[in-house]
């Protein structure tokens, strides 16, 4: 477990010095000047060349890039162009923001799947499931959150259309309002959060609940037919029983896989999701950034998600180890 | 046990089944697999079901525990009564109860038979069992080490250490009734005596009746108070193990005793076989299930079905040419000779020095070892002469065909055939070596692509070598889908003999086939190789049928050659101490 893991963060660090060089090379590529960018047009020559020193724009690319790297070491990822912060305390600022959505999101579309799977795998005529799911499945991302908004928040107002919570301006200690509010022993922000929650997170979860949902299915279907299955059911035992200790265990690794890639690779849908629900993270502050040319944020968010989705992959593949002690880490 | 249970199991038998009918739906189709069995079986009595495959004994097996598959949407009739319960149309919760004390079934394959991701001795402890208990059954199985066993996930054990556990797993119930399907057929020779032994005492010591689901009569002899021979849904013939062995008095039992070959078989003719490959019996018309095959067949046959009639010796049996049957088995002794042999001087196969080493293992803890499979292998076989390459499973004997086919390279040694040509190989599962979407014509005729005949020329050769193999040349345009295992398996030695091939290597060509459909494959190699002139290296397993087809053989343990010679002299005046082992777990028929 230690070499595995010792392993696997070796990688970690390989891909962000590699992710990292491209991110420098595009900086350098893209005829972009960050510096009369953050002078504004109006501004004098001698402002831009004394940013540009600030900068340290005036170095050899190399040095550039040594500098860039000594930066990113020290976790500084930049200063955005548009909020004029440092990249990573925006991230700081948005990420508790996304990661709330994507945990509810990943939360909400296992349920799901595991309804979908069950529902296939034990109903005799399944047509209809398979049918929605192939449809569900079929939607592009912008109309599932469009039409789930139409209905659910304008039609019906069950659930608010945008925004984390009702209360403007609420800070809280760890910044998932969800866990705030019950570490503020205020469960009413806590189910306002999750209402909030409710829609962004919902959309999110559909392809996640369908592609985890048919893969759960399909080696359901498989496991249930191996013979140690019949050996269980020689011994008598129930089929709850057998379902859940024989057959969900064996039937863990490939769902298990596609949960990982579902929810490491969230972030273009995220982006989509959090600008439909107005959803203050990372997703949004990307696209804010997109519209301001804001090179810097763009990166840095895009490495942060790049390194999240090596994290994920990195658990999943642990707890596959942990499912089928056949599966050694290496 | 209780005492009401005590009191029924003087008189009444353990398990009396009457009129059990099953039919089993197959894409939609209804079909009678059970067509009115009647049988009684007494407490710690053991009975062996044979029968070739499709006979129906799987299913009797899994009717008994209530498990037949749902998708198959069983219709079941008659009754099964199981020490005081009925079966059939029991509850689910009853059916339960049932299999959790009275019925406990061993599966014909150890290696999925365990739940890969659950340690032994808790897949022992769900039936009930503490954890000094699973030890102690562990132990009483003949597994060495059962403490650490039980900690131990099912991958790391062996085929026959996982045969053990999930012996253990069903005696320790202590059933009533055991079904063992084909328990051994998955294992290795000197594995299977074990597993037999074990298991025959166990359920002496238990008073446990055993049901062995088997398709070999030597099996069943080794075994068995009883014999009950199955075909088509039906009951052929029951009766004592020594009489029916001795003399059969149905001609399927006949057939099935002759195609079973063994050490004392005559070398020096072909084996005697079952007349045609199964047909797909029409069980609900009144007639005899076995008359499309029965050699002893009349009008009447036809028209009646047989009822299972009682002999003066005790046994029952459902044939009304009974008193033919032995005339039969005098007949089926004069198999035809094989044909002349046709052989040369030179090599056609040299192995010279062949080493090779395979990395395994390796984990979170450990480097991959490297494990040596041969170690220094010189095999030489001269044209027209047919070499069996026995050992167990381990040995590396299918490495050494593989090598000798040129499909492996040995990591030191030569390997040369005559004239450099490559070898044909005939593989152990035919219908996986056919290509699912290629008609049977077009997968034999890409051999002869490159010999520049017409198309014509090309298709009555294709004819010429269906016929030689005893496939009907009408069946060119079907899908492997569309045949049978046999037929598959003949297609791809006419695929290989098409051009006659100098050197021809089988690997385990018949290790997974009934013994009907085993001797009619024998024969048709051993025909083959000698009108062909081909030389031939035979793996197997099966000591028996290296004898019969081979003219050396040469034994392999643990990838060093430790014995080679010619088959008599091997297995009367065996030197080694693993051919000795191996001679002697070969069981063989009483008589």
């Amino acid at each position: 477990m230690a070499t595995y893991l010792s392993k696997r963060l070796g990688g970690l660090v390989l891909v962000l010095v590699v992710m990292s060089f491209i991110v420098f090379c595009l900086q350098a590529i893209i005829p972009a000047d960050p510096a009369r960018a953050l002078a504004g047009p109006s501004a004098p020559p001698e402002t831009i060349a004394q940013i540009r020193t600030e900068l340290g724009l005036d170095q050899p690319l190399l040095v550039q890039y040594g500098t860039f790297v000594r930066h990113l070491a020290e976790g500084n990822l930049g200063t955005s162009i548009r909020t004029r912060q440092p990249v990573a305390a925006d991230v700081l600022k948005y990420g508790p923001a996304s990661l709330e959505l994507i945990i509810a999101a990943m939360l909400l579309g296992t349920s799901l799947a595991f309804i979908l799977a069950f529902a296939q795998t034990t109903m005799r005529r399944s047509g209809a499931v398979r049918l929605g799911m192939l449809a569900a499945g079929s939607f592009p991302i912008f109309l599932t959150a469009l039409l789930l908004a139409y209905f659910l928040w304008f039609k019906l107002g069950w659930f608010p259309g945008s925004g984390r919570l009702d209360i403007r301006r609420f800070t809280g200690p760890t910044g998932f309002f969800v866990l705030d509010g019950l570490l503020l022993g205020r469960p009413d922000i806590a189910l306002n959060a999750l209402w909030h929650l409710a829609l962004p997170a919902l959309t999110l979860s559909v392809p996640i609940a369908i592609s985890v949902g048919r893969s759960l299915n399909s080696a359901l279907v498989d496991v249930l037919r191996q013979p140690y299955i019949r050996t269980a059911h020689g011994k008598g035992l129930s089929g709850g029983r057998i379902f859940l200790r024989h057959g969900l265990r064996n039937a863990a690794s490939a769902p298990l896989a596609m949960l990982g890639l579902q929810v490491g690779l969230l972030y273009g849908n995220l982006l989509i999701v959090e600008r439909i629900f107005s959803w203050p993270g990372l997703g949004l502050y990307t696209v804010q950034s997109f519209a301001s040319s804001d090179l810097p944020a763009i990166l840095g968010v895009a490495m942060v998600f790049g390194a999240f989705y090596i994290l994920v992959t990195m658990l999943v593949e642990i707890l596959q180890s942990i499912a089928d002690p056949r599966i050694a880490l290496q | 046990m209780n005492p009401p249970e005590t009191l029924n199991q003087i008189d009444a038998p353990i398990l009396s089944i009457r009129g059990l009918h099953v039919r089993l739906s197959r894409d939609g189709r209804p079909n009678t697999v059970l067509d009115g069995i009647d049988f009684d079986l007494d407490a710690g009595e053991v009975v062996a079901l044979v029968g070739e495959s499709g006979s129906g004994k799987s299913t009797i097996g899994l009717t008994l525990q209530g498990l037949l598959p749902a998708e198959a949407q069983p219709e079941v009739s008659g009754s099964v009564h199981l020490a005081g319960h009925e079966i059939v149309g029991a509850k689910p919760h009853d059916l339960r109860t049932i299999r959790r004390g009275l019925v406990r079934a061993v599966p014909q394959d150890p290696m999925g038979a365990l739940n890969p991701t659950m340690s032994i001795g808790k897949q022992l402890r769900e039936g009930g069992l503490s954890a000094d208990e699973v030890v102690d059954w562990l132990a009483r199985t003949g597994l060495p080490d059962p403490a650490r066993i039980a900690a131990e996930m099912p991958h790391r054990l062996s085929g026959g250490q996982r045969q053990r556990v999930l012996i253990a797993m069903s005696m320790a119930a202590r059933p009533r009734l055991l079904i063992a399907d084909e328990p051994t057929t998955a294992l290795d020779v000197t594995v299977q005596a074990q597993i037999l032994t074990l298991l025959k005492n166990l359920a002496r010591e238990h008073n446990t009746a055993i049901l062995f689901i088997t398709h070999d009569l030597a099996v069943a002899a080794e075994l068995a108070d009883r014999v009950m021979v199955l075909y088509g849904g039906r009951v052929a013939e029951v009766g004592n193990t020594r009489t029916l062995i001795g003399a059969p008095l149905h001609p399927y039992s006949a057939g099935l005793l002759s195609a079973r070959f063994n050490l004392d078989s005559d070398r020096g003719r072909q084996l005697g076989t079952l007349s045609t490959e199964p047909r797909r019996p029409r069980p609900d018309g009144a007639h005899c299930n076995y008359v499309t095959r029965c050699p002893l067949a009349e009008a009447d046959c036809a028209e009646r079905r047989p009822d299972l009639v009682r002999q003066q010796d005790g046994r029952q049996v459902a044939c009304f040419h009974a008193d033919h049957v032995p005339d039969l088995m005098a007949r089926s002794r004069e198999a035809p000779p094989w044909p002349e042999a046709l052989a040369g001087d030179a090599n056609a196969l040299e192995l010279y020095r062949i080493t090779k080493s395979f990395g395994s293992g390796g984990g979170l803890f450990q480097r991959p070892r490297q494990t040596q499979v041969l170690a220094g292998i010189d095999l030489r076989i001269q044209q027209g002469e047919c070499v069996a390459l026995v050992g167990e499973s381990g040995s590396g004997k299918s490495t050494l065909l593989r090598i000798a086919a040129g499909l492996l390279a040995p990591d030191e040694g030569d390997v040369s055939w005559f004239g450099g040509v490559q070898p044909q190989v005939v593989f152990q599962d035919a219908v996986a070596a056919l290509t699912p979407w290629l008609t049977v014509d077009e997968q034999i005729r890409d051999r002869l692509r490159p010999l520049g005949l017409s198309r014509a020329e090309q298709t009555s050769r294709i004819a010429a070598a269906l016929e030689l193999v005893g496939v009907d040349p009408a069946l060119r345009k079907a899908l492997p889908s569309e045949l049978s295992g046999g037929q598959c398996q003949r297609i791809t030695v006419a695929r290989a003999v098409i051009v006659p091939p100098r050197l021809l290597l089988c690997d385990e060509p018949i290790s997974a086939m009934d013994v009907s459909l085993a001797a009619q494959t024998l024969n048709l190699l051993g025909s083959l190789r000698r009108r062909l002139g081909m030389a031939m290296l035979f793996v197997t397993h099966d000591l028996a049928a290296a004898r019969l087809i081979a003219d050396r053989i040469a034994v392999l343990e643990k990838g060093h050659l430790v014995e080679i010679g010619e088959p008599d002299q091997i297995i009367s005046a065996p030197q080694a101490p693993y051919t000795k082992m191996l001679v002697g777990a070969v069981p063989r028929l009483a008589s």
